[in-house]
């Protein structure tokens, strides 16, 4: 009747107990059973390449599965066919809504191991490409938690937002998404010469963009407070407990950024705030991911008034070939903290790269928090992740 | 009911010829509105909208036609085939029945019936009829739900839907929209929006739910349920189904025009163009379509649990309290209400 026969074998997929039931009075009593609903690979808001095996008592979500995979790429075996700086291009696309991120990391990582000093001007590029790379994450973001919702708009207007800053990469890269621009040992090119100004122009802009249009649009309305407050709520405990980090983690009220808490490049010379909430729910992540944008022009403003001058690329051999040893680097993308750990054998392809991608610990939360949700509530929990499939499964 | 049949005795081409020039008007209707979706929508968005297909895309609404016509039409295996099939069909009849008791200018009605508001509501829950057929027929999960959640919600949003009617029904003395319309004259402050300013709020939004647009596109829910109850239609069937809701989503907008904004009535009275009075109608209808269209492209959806909320612990007590409102004022005041 209740499909026990099939339970056992779906909770140990998953890995843990079955879900609890809605109502299981009313179930015994008229013998009603619950249906399992397959939400993906195929479908409209799984972003590509998810699938949840959904239990559904009505409308209320008793047991979540969610299936990862469909998007594997085998990122980290081609990194170990490939010599050092013929990496860089696969882990643009690692997470292809924060290619920059992905580039910093491991270029940390190989400079660690390399020990090479990278010139102060490049590091300050660095900084200002991955704030704007953040600028270009966070907009969509909160598009797709509203598409999600129901509302069509919201996402167009972030993706204009997106498109300012991708001119500024394109401008400064060659590229629109799959940069390859952040090097071992420095950045691929200087700045065009008016680069700042234009940049300046468009952040400063795009401040008074996002009030208008997501603030004043979103913020105030009741049907949004409606569907996200307290949809996916979690505790702080069970947030650390996950593993969750970047804006998921933060929405619940832990301090943790590792762009403060482990400097890295030029964050030391900079000046912002840590953003976070307490709430823990759909509209708490909303308003991180929101505040992080501030933040992020924040940043950028900063970088581009004390711009150092000088060389953007250390004298670092096109055929790099470091010391046997191993190399760690660590970044906070826009989805959370991805971390890049190289081992070398003292050949010029790297032994071992390991990409630790912030979404395929975030997504935990799924099975976690969706049971005892509704149905329609599995998008703003989706939406407190910001799922890329790129990054949950390499 | 039975007026409605004496009347197709009495003059019965005048009614088939009247039927059909409704069907063309109703047909015609949904395929301008699905063009006009995509450009409001458009323009809203930062973008043009269809502008391929003729000048400025105007003939989009044929080409579509065409694709749909030439398509396919898939049944899934195991689904029910004639409650399949039918559903569209029960889904599409309402909007050109209503159409046929809504006045558009002085003496220009198919017909003139005196329980029309009552016609009105039994005709327009066909459609969540044919929803259910179809999320039953369609042998998915994701259709049922979809109608399960269509039967929810047709409870929860056509007690208001009717309490609505009701004030306009006190103050016009009658359920024929004619002497509805006829009761409103003489200039834009005799409208019923300004007494049943309450009324009209809660007639549209169950209207919106009504025609399940956004924010109450809940028997839909392409985020989550993908389509719902139409996930598995294609061709000619997906086509009615979406005929019949601009279709219904047209009519919802001259019925709203009809009791709450004097119908073909002109707003100030020098500006009276006899047969031609239909233009203020068109006029009427057509930006409360816009306001439709506006919404859908504007707000998120709610949640199941929260439509009924909202339907049971808002809209029904605020349109029972207006409709005591309405009836105290008609017998305190019969001079100037009635």
């Amino acid at each position: 009747m209740l499909r026990d026969e099939r339970r056992p074998e779906s909770a140990a997929l998953s890995g843990r107990e079955t879900g609890r039931l809605a109502n299981p009075d009313v179930r015994d009593e008229f013998g009603l059973e619950t249906i399992d609903m397959n939400m993906g690979p195929q479908h409209p808001s799984m972003h590509g390449l998810l699938r949840l095996i959904l239990e559904l008592d009505g409308e209320t979500i008793v047991r979540c599965d969610p299936i990862m995979g469909y998007l594997h790429r085998s990122k980290e075996k081609i990194s170990e066919n490939r010599t050092y700086p013929a990496v860089v291009p696969i882990t643009d696309r690692i997470d292809y809504l924060g290619n920059m991120h992905m580039e910093h990391g491991y270029c940390l990582a190989v400079e660690d191991l390399l020990d090479v000093e990278v010139p102060p001007r490049a590091d300050a590029i660095r900084v200002l490409m991955c704030e704007l790379m953040r600028l270009a994450s966070h907009t969509p973001s909160i598009g797709f938690l509203l598409l999600e919702l129901g509302a069509f708009t919201p996402i167009l207007y972030g993706f204009r937002e997106r498109e300012r800053i991708q001119d500024i990469f394109e401008a400064v890269t060659g590229a629109r998404m799959m940069f390859h621009y952040i090097r071992i040992g420095g950045v691929k090119a200087d700045l065009p010469e008016d680069m700042p100004e234009r940049i300046w122009e468009r952040v400063e802009s795009m401040e008074a963009n996002i009030q208008r249009d997501f603030v004043d649009l979103i913020e105030g309305n009741e049907i949004f407070v409606a569907r996200t407050r307290g949809v996916g709520k979690m505790t702080q405990e069970k947030a650390i407990e996950m593993g969750l980090t970047g804006p998921p983690l933060r929405c619940t009220g832990v301090d943790f950024d590792v762009r403060r808490d482990y400097p890295y490049g030029w964050y030391p010379n900079v000046e912002f705030d840590v953003v976070t909430d307490t709430e823990g729910d759909a509209e708490a992540s909303y308003r991180v991911r929101l505040g992080e944008i501030k933040q992020s022009v924040r940043i950028i403003k900063q970088v581009l008034e004390k711009l150092p001058e000088g060389e953007v690329m250390a004298d670092v051999s096109r055929r790099v070939r470091p010391p046997e040893g191993e190399g760690f680097g660590r970044v906070e993308s826009p989805r959370g903290e991805y971390a890049v750990h190289v081992v070398s054998d003292g050949s010029d392809i790297p032994y071992r790269v390991h990409y630790r991608t912030p979404c395929t610990v975030n997504m935990q939360l799924l099975q976690e928090i969706i049971p005892g949700h509704y149905l329609p509530d599995v998008m703003p929990i989706m939406g407190i992740v910001d799922p890329v499939s790129g990054s949950w499964d390499k | 009911m039975g007026a409605l049949l004496e009347y197709l005795d009495q003059e019965p081409w005048r009614f088939l010829i009247s039927f059909g020039a409704i069907l063309f008007l109703s047909l015609n209707l949904a395929a301008i509105l699905t063009l006009a979706e995509r450009k409001v929508a458009g323009y809203i968005q930062l973008r043009h909208g269809p502008n391929r297909v003729g000048p400025r895309g105007l003939l989009q609404p044929a080409a579509d036609m065409v694709k749909l016509f030439t398509k396919e039409n898939l049944s899934p295996s195991g689904s029910d085939r004639w409650v399949f099939l039918a559903a569209p069909i029960a889904m599409f009849l309402p909007a050109p029945l209503i159409w046929l008791v809504v006045p558009f200018a002085p003496g220009v009605v198919v017909a003139d019936l005196n329980i029309a508001l009552l016609f009105f509501i039994s005709i327009t829950s066909i459609g969540a009829l044919g929803v259910i057929m179809a999320g039953y027929g369609s042998r998915s999960n994701f259709s049922l739900l979809g109608a399960l959640r269509g039967a929810g919600q047709l409870i929860s949003y056509e007690v208001p839907l009717i309490l609505s009617l009701l004030g306009v029904a006190i103050l016009a003395g009658s359920l024929s929209l004619v002497d509805v319309v006829n009761a409103q004259d003489g200039g834009f402050w005799n409208w019923y929006f300004l007494p049943q300013f309450p009324m009209l709020i809660a007639f549209f939004v169950a209207g919106i739910a009504e025609v399940k647009r956004i924010p109450f596109d809940l028997p839909e829910g392409e985020s989550e349920i993908v389509g719902g109850f139409m996930v598995e239609y294609s061709g000619m069937t997906w086509a009615m189904i979406q005929a019949s809701e601009f279709g219904l989503m047209g009519l919802m907008s001259a019925v709203s025009a009809t009791l709450f904004f004097g119908g073909w009535q002109p707003p100030l009275e020098f500006l009276d163009l006899g047969t031609f009075n239909w233009i203020w109608l068109g006029l009427k209808t057509a930006l409360l379509m816009f306001t439709f269209l506006w919404i859908r492209w504007t707000l998120p959806r709610l949640r199941m649990d929260q439509l009924m909320d909202f339907g049971w612990k808002v809209l029904v007590p605020l349109t029972i309290f207006w409709l005591f409102v309405t009836a105290g004022a008609v017998l305190a005041f019969p001079s100037i209400f009635g």
